[in-house]
């Protein structure tokens, strides 16, 4: 697929001809200099923007066609999310900010146990009933992780989730969601800056200038088309 | 509870200055219809009463020939055997000149509005009695009780002063007579008689030379609500003569017409106050939106619809709206229930009429409430437009 922004003069090609697959259970980082189309990449895997050519599928399904209300429906039952910033609504406590999807979706039953059951395995089920403007950065990332597998999604999508942390609780995240990933069989896309502190992982993937490479070395890198 | 609700509730009650802002913004326009309402639907019921009660009674008779030729005796006892009726009585009116001397001065006054009463009859159906300040009501034949403003311009009338009332009778022909000051009448705002003068009603018929005959008779109901009932029961039961039956609201329709209009306009302003609210509502939850662009692009990220964002806002309007229109409807009938117990007064004379109009304070804060939820739609829907890749955007 590809990407591109603006018309005529200031048009930018975010992802020039962009094509892979990622398996169910992989996790796998994207890597890339600033600017080089990675967030634009995660934002049409997550359903968030349309591709200017080519198409997503997420489970088989092809998403290109999707109403509004079936993209939503697919964010919310078949993706997570976790952002750079301010991921939580600071209007709700921590607990509350995990069920949202959940409640999103109107399926509730055992949501609450559930929600519990995550929290302390992100380590913050002492945090439950704080408001979420109240917690740490490196909290507030658990919380995310938390809630964006609250919906037993297919994939968790992450934008620089420890882009905002200081080393010590950036390594703690990392490590957390590579733990989650395997103890859930759960498939992680996540771009990062920090390629170091993830250690091994199942691939990476590297952007550069809108096109993408397997590998994250150039003497290791094949074209990916 | 309903997340949707929740959120709605939180967010708003997390920027407490503009859920005060909105909520007063609903409230100022309620109170400001029930404050228009006390004051000038009180006036006009003010107006209504005091005419009611001194001058046209709940039922006014009148004669298409100006005078009523049938026995008034006759006439009020027919009333008086209607049980709701609680009592009737004649009046006659003309116009005099009076001329009094005082401390050697000849004081002149002419055309003033002269009323013959039935001393005993009047004041039980007539409050006008209470009018006068000093001195007493019409008593006997040669008593004349001046209005204020009367007394004044005859250079300062007292109770005890005598003068004389001139007045041309039904054959052109002058009629003097000599009669006594027995009281003054003053009325708060008015509308009684401080413009006019009061005899007794034969001395009147005596100087217009007109024996028996009556101007109106005034019918002071218990249950005003059954005037209707006591007009059509007059007329039909004296169909051949030419009575004009009329309630206080068709008798007082002409003094009243221009200040209905008057009230049709304020009430205006005060919706216009409403609408300039419904303004604020939109301008403090576009602030709102604006500021959570960015909750609202995780909100969609994590599977929320356009749909759903809608509702959040429209629930806040609901909020503002409910909170508003219960703060405004408490304020307003407190303001109400204030004016009415401190007998509040227009001017510092005619005590207002106040009431509570129950159908208009629903209606009130139902529209207030309605207006709040119009108000929120406009946001709601910009927040709808909001992408959900805000929620990525770096800065
Ligand atoms: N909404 C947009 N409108 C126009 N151009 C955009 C928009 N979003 C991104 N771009 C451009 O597309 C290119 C890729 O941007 P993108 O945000 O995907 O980079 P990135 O790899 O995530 O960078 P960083 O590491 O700094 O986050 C950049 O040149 C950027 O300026
Ligand atoms: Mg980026």
């Amino acid at each position: 697929m590809s990407k591109i922004y603006g018309t005529d003069e200031n048009k930018v090609k975010a992802l020039d001809n962009v094509s892979f697959s990622i398996n169910k259970g992989e996790f796998v980082l994207i890597v890339g200099s600033s600017g080089s189309g990675k967030s634009t990449l995660l934002n049409m895997i997550g359903l968030l923007d349309r591709p200017t050519n080519g198409k997503v599928f997420i489970d088989e399904t092809d998403t290109t066609n999707l109403t509004d209300d079936k993209i939503s429906s697919f964010r919310n039952k078949k993706l997570g999310f976790i952002f750079q910033f301010s991921n939580l609504l600071t209007d709700l406590t921590v607990l509350e900010n995990v069920l949202l999807p959940r409640e999103i979706a109107g399926t509730s039953d055992s949501a609450e146990k559930n929600a519990i059951e995550l929290l302390k395995a992100v380590g913050l089920d002492d945090q439950i009933n704080k408001r979420a403007n109240k917690i740490s950065g490196g909290q507030a990332q658990r919380v995310a992780i938390a809630r964006g597998l609250i919906n037993n999604p297919s994939i968790v999508l992450a934008d620089e989730p420890t882009g905002n942390l200081d080393s010590v609780t950036s390594e703690k995240i990392i490590q957390l969601m590579k733990l989650m990933a395997k103890k859930l069989n759960q498939t992680f896309i996540v771009v990062t800056h920090d390629r170091q502190h993830f250690g091994d992982v199942d691939r990476i993937i590297t952007i550069k200038d809108g096109k993408a490479f397997e590998g994250n070395l150039p003497s290791e890198m094949g074209v990916l088309a | 509870m309903e997340y949707r609700l929740r959120l709605a509730k939180r967010m708003l009650f997390n920027k407490k200055g503009s859920l005060i802002g909105a909520v007063l913004a609903v409230t100022i326009g309620i109170l400001v219809i029930h404050v228009n309402f006390v004051i000038f639907q009180g006036l006009f019921d003010a107006i209504v009463r005091d005419i009611s009660n001194y001058r046209n009674g709940d039922v006014l008779i009148t004669d298409e020939e100006d005078y009523i030729d049938k026995s008034d005796q006759a006439l009020v006892n027919w009333f008086e055997r209607i049980p709701y009726v609680e009592a009737a009585t004649p009046r006659l009116s003309s116009t005099a000149s009076i001329n009094m001397t005082k401390f050697g001065t000849l004081h002149e006054e002419t055309r003033i509005p002269i009323v013959g009463v039935d001393p005993l009859r009047d004041i039980r159906a007539s409050t006008v009695h209470e009018t006068v300040s000093e001195g007493q009501y019409v008593f006997s034949r040669n008593s004349i009780v001046l209005g204020s403003n009367v007394a004044r311009d005859l250079g300062g009338a007292q109770v005890g002063d005598s003068l004389k009332v001139k007045i041309i009778d039904r054959y052109g022909q002058d009629q003097i007579k000599r009669l006594v000051v027995t009281g003054i009448a003053k009325s708060p705002g008015g509308q009684g008689f401080d413009y006019s003068v009061v005899v007794h009603i034969d001395t009147l018929r005596d100087l217009m030379n007109r024996d028996g005959d009556t101007g109106s008779i005034m019918v002071k109901l218990n249950d005003p609500s059954k005037a209707s009932d006591v007009k059509n029961f007059f007329l039909a039961a004296f169909p051949n003569d030419d009575f004009i039956a009329e309630t206080i609201e068709e008798s007082a329709e002409e003094q009243l017409a221009g200040f209905r209009s008057g009230i049709a306009m304020i009430n205006m302003i005060g919706y216009f106050g409403m609408m300039s609210s419904a303004f604020a509502i939109v301008t403090i939850q576009m602030m709102l939106v604006n500021g959570k662009t960015r909750e609202i692009g995780v909100m969609r990220s994590i599977g929320a619809t356009r749909k759903d964002i809608l509702i959040i806002f429209i629930f806040q309007g609901m909020i503002i709206g409910a909170i508003g229109a219960g703060v405004g409807t408490a304020a307003g009938l407190g303001y109400t229930f204030y004016a009415k117990e401190t007998k509040m007064s227009f001017n510092n004379s005619l005590p207002l009429e106040v009431s509570y109009n129950w159908e208009k304070i629903i209606q009130t804060a139902v529209l207030s409430f309605i207006l709040a939820i119009i108000a929120s739609l406009y946001p709601s829907y910009r927040a709808t437009k909001l992408l959900p890749v805000e929620a990525m955007r770096t800065v």
